[in-house]
């Protein structure tokens, strides 16, 4: 009896301990963008997972247990930082007692610092000004080259934390950046005859797609971020488009549709819903695939 | 160098050179020339590499400073963990078919608006960072303005956490709510409803179960999310009630004495297991169970035991705007063995009291929530003059609008019923306003 406890004793503790020395690195990222890129430059050698899904606002992500679980066994956590997270991932940090993963550790990735960010603000920020975030607008993933950024990024990272395989990772990173550019002349030959064009977006989050694709976006259905629409900005935003010719408009796709179906009835603005994250639409597993996607969408009407 | 790097390049242009100069007389003269022109040409040629060199160097130092996280990275983000300080503001207006005297006793929370008229329910501050590679620590202050208008101080908590134990073990210590059921440890700000449920304020008092100690955790290696929490805290003080309280104070009419502890056997300890699992992309599940062991002050060897489950549920479709639509659904039971009055006392008994709420919120629109929640508390024996034994049950609407994160507007209806009161039934409603500023810490998950 005592005997058997002891070995059950032994081989719990073995699986404990066994669990940590886990052979492949454990990437957990905090949206499936990232993790589509870590997955393209990692390959076999990691297990990836984002915490949240492509089809939720990342601002509010849902706060599971199950994430603290995860952020404890993970060897590289990946962020969108710039406020992205901020109002979930410090309490899970805390929660999730692993100091390999936490900020000014090798296993935390701030994705932000690769890229140069758009939009960050100077002087006074207060809350009337709704949703902003200081350190700059945090949706750079949208445009291609920062994918690349990112990608190199990463793969510098892996090497850190896994020299066995240096060579596999700055390998995966060089077919994932001619991959990416090759496609970028195709995604810019499709999106041509928007350079130039002042386009409306729902929220602030198309910026950089705007810059890496040559069109402006010239005004938010949204009269701040993250304040919902009233009935007289609108109508002033109705004025703006019969008044500059402005074709598109772009929303993502869990944003409600209403007002912009109504900007569309009123105008007659092409309403595009554009994919804003790899995982959006269940077609778009990967990096490439999102901008694929995203072309596609914002094709003008009757072209697609 | 030009030449001994681009040998085919070099040839063609001598060739073109032969080519273009066909009489063998003007040669002599004309090569001097040719050098000459060559050499020019070499030397343009160079100087466009270099400058191009230079230009690429450029671009490349640009590229690789944008891209290069390594230095970077760890300075700022170390540089920018600032203190995070917040401060929250609740407050409330209500109206009553009962009167302020009785209403006291319905909303016997400390944070539970209880006047005809206006309450200041919780203002709160929080301050709270990482003290070092090792802990982090948090402070809540509470400032209300209680029935006789004057101002009360509170410090709610002060804790540190270990930030890197090995095996998924986890310290904390100080001042802090006891790991017990979903809603105890939930703040003021953080409620679903304006007021705290019936039977938590019956157990653990106004302010809930919070006493100074320490509390270890072990996140169990399953496959799921499994937490172990288990607690040794003081049991002496206003927000022990179901322990040893204070001297003076009444439990189901046996008055407090005053005792102390004098060894191990005089703590509250506390006991909890809690999972978390995800059924579906769109669905997830935190089933716990916890219990409380701990003295008692209506006499000197008498001890109180206290058992919960909770059971949370939310569903989020895979499409969400900030977080809505949802549906979450909460609910606890909770049961009281106190023993009251030592062995041979006269008036010696066991009183036995449960209770349990259970509460919907389905967030129908970004912004709004509607909100339906029922309690249910009795206790054993005659209880029914007693208004925190006897048998209550209530029910709460209401309807929460959030303009944005940091703002909310909540209208609640309470319809109850209890035993005490010589109408049998009270109607109160109730609107609550917060506000939040700074930055938003003590998230649940």
């Amino acid at each position: 009896m005592k005997k058997t406890f002891k070995y059950f004793l032994c081989s719990a503790l073995i699986s404990i301990i066994s669990g940590h020395a886990h052979a492949m690195l454990r990437v957990e990222t905090t949206t499936q963008d990232l993790a589509a890129i870590a997955k393209a430059v990692g390959g076999e050698y990691i297990e990836v997972h984002s915490l949240t899904l492509g089809t939720r606002d990342p601002h509010f992500a849902v706060a599971r247990p199950s994430m603290i679980r995860r952020v404890y066994q993970a060897d590289l956590l990946l962020v969108v930082g710039a406020d992205m997270e901020i109002g979930w991932l410090p309490p899970l940090l805390q929660s999730a007692r692993n100091n390999r993963v936490q900020p000014g550790y090798p296993g935390y990735l701030d994705l932000s610092l690769a890229v140069e960010l758009l939009g960050k603000q100077k002087g006074a920020i207060t809350r009337d000004m709704g949703d902003v975030h200081a350190k700059g607008n945090p949706h750079y993933w949208l445009d291609p080259r920062n994918g690349v950024r990112m990608a190199k990024v990463i793969a510098e990272r892996l090497t850190q934390l896994d020299p066995d395989h240096a060579v596999n990772y700055q390998t995966n990173f060089e077919i994932f950046e001619k991959i990416v550019n090759t496609k970028l002349v195709e995604w810019r030959k499709a999106l041509h005859y928007l350079k130039d064009n002042p386009v409306i977006a729902y929220h602030t989050s198309f910026v950089y797609l705007a810059n890496a694709f040559g069109f402006y976006i010239v005004d938010e259905v949204e009269p701040k971020p993250g304040i919902a629409p009233s009935v007289s900005s609108l109508s002033s935003l109705i004025a703006r488009i019969k008044k500059q010719h402005i074709s598109l408009l772009i929303i993502e796709p869990y944003y409600e549709l209403r007002p912009a179906r109504y900007l569309n009835e009123q105008t007659g603005i092409h309403v595009a819903v554009v994919p804003q994250s790899v995982g959006a639409r269940p077609d778009i597993r990967t990096y490439v695939d999102l901008f694929d996607a995203i072309v596609k969408v914002m094709q003008p009407k009757g072209k697609d | 160098m030009f030449f001994t790097r681009h040998p085919l390049l070099s040839m063609i242009i001598a060739s073109g050179v032969f080519i273009f100069n066909p009489t063998p007389t003007q040669a002599a003269d004309d090569n001097q020339a040719i050098r000459q022109q060559l050499l020019e040409l070499q030397q343009q040629m160079q100087h466009q590499q270099q400058n191009y060199q230079t230009q690429i160097d450029a671009l490349e130092k640009r590229f690789d400073e944008a891209t290069k996280p390594s230095r970077a990275t760890v300075d700022r983000s170390k540089n920018s963990d600032p203190l995070q300080v917040g401060l929250s503001g609740l407050f409330s207006a209500g109206g009553s078919s009962v009167n302020n005297t009785e209403l006291e006793n319905l909303q016997a929370g400390g944070h539970d608006p209880d006047k005809n008229g206006f309450t200041v329910q919780n203002v709160e501050l929080s301050i709270g960072a990482t003290v070092d590679p090792y802990f982090d620590g948090q402070a809540n202050f509470i400032f209300l303005i209680n029935a006789e208008g004057e101002t009360v101080v509170e410090l709610e908590e002060a804790f540190f956490t270990t930030r890197n134990l090995p095996w998924g073990l986890q310290i904390k210590g100080g001042q802090f709510f006891t790991e017990f059921g979903r809603q105890n440890k939930q703040h003021p700000h953080t409620w679903a409803f304006v007021d705290q449920p019936i039977v938590l304020s019956r157990f653990f008092g106004g302010d809930g179960l919070r006493s100074q100690g320490v509390r270890a955790s072990w996140l169990i290696p399953a496959d799921w999310y499994s937490e172990f929490y288990f607690g040794m805290q003081n049991a002496k003080g206003e927000t022990v009630t179901s322990f040893l309280n204070a001297p003076g104070e009444d439990i189901g009419g046996h008055t407090l004495i005053d005792r102390n502890a004098r060894g191990s056997g005089d703590f509250l300890y506390s006991a909890r297991w809690l999972n978390g699992i995800d059924i579906s992309d769109t669905l997830s599940m935190n089933l716990g169970i916890s219990g409380l062991w701990g003295p008692n002050a209506s006499g000197v060897s008498t001890d109180t035991q206290i058992y919960g489950a909770d059971l949370y549920l939310k569903w989020q479709p895979i499409m969400s705007q900030r977080g809505y639509p949802f549906i979450a659904w909460h609910t606890e039971v909770l049961q009281r063995d106190y023993e009251a009055a030592d062995p041979g006392d006269p008036v010696r008994e066991t009183l036995k009291d449960r209770g349990l709420f259970t509460q919907g919120l389905w967030g129908f629109k970004p912004g709004w929530i509607a909100g339906l929640r029922w309690e249910y508390a009795n206790a054993d024996g005659d209880t029914s003059s007693d208004p925190l034994r006897d048998t209550r049950k209530r029910l709460s609407p209401n309807l929460t609008w959030q303009p944005s994160e940091y703002s909310k507007l909540r209208l609640q209806y309470n319809r109850d019923w209890t035993e005490h009161l010589s109408e049998k039934t009270a109607d109160t409603i109730w609107l609550q306003f917060e506000f939040s500023l700074g930055s938003h810490m003590a998230h649940t998950f």
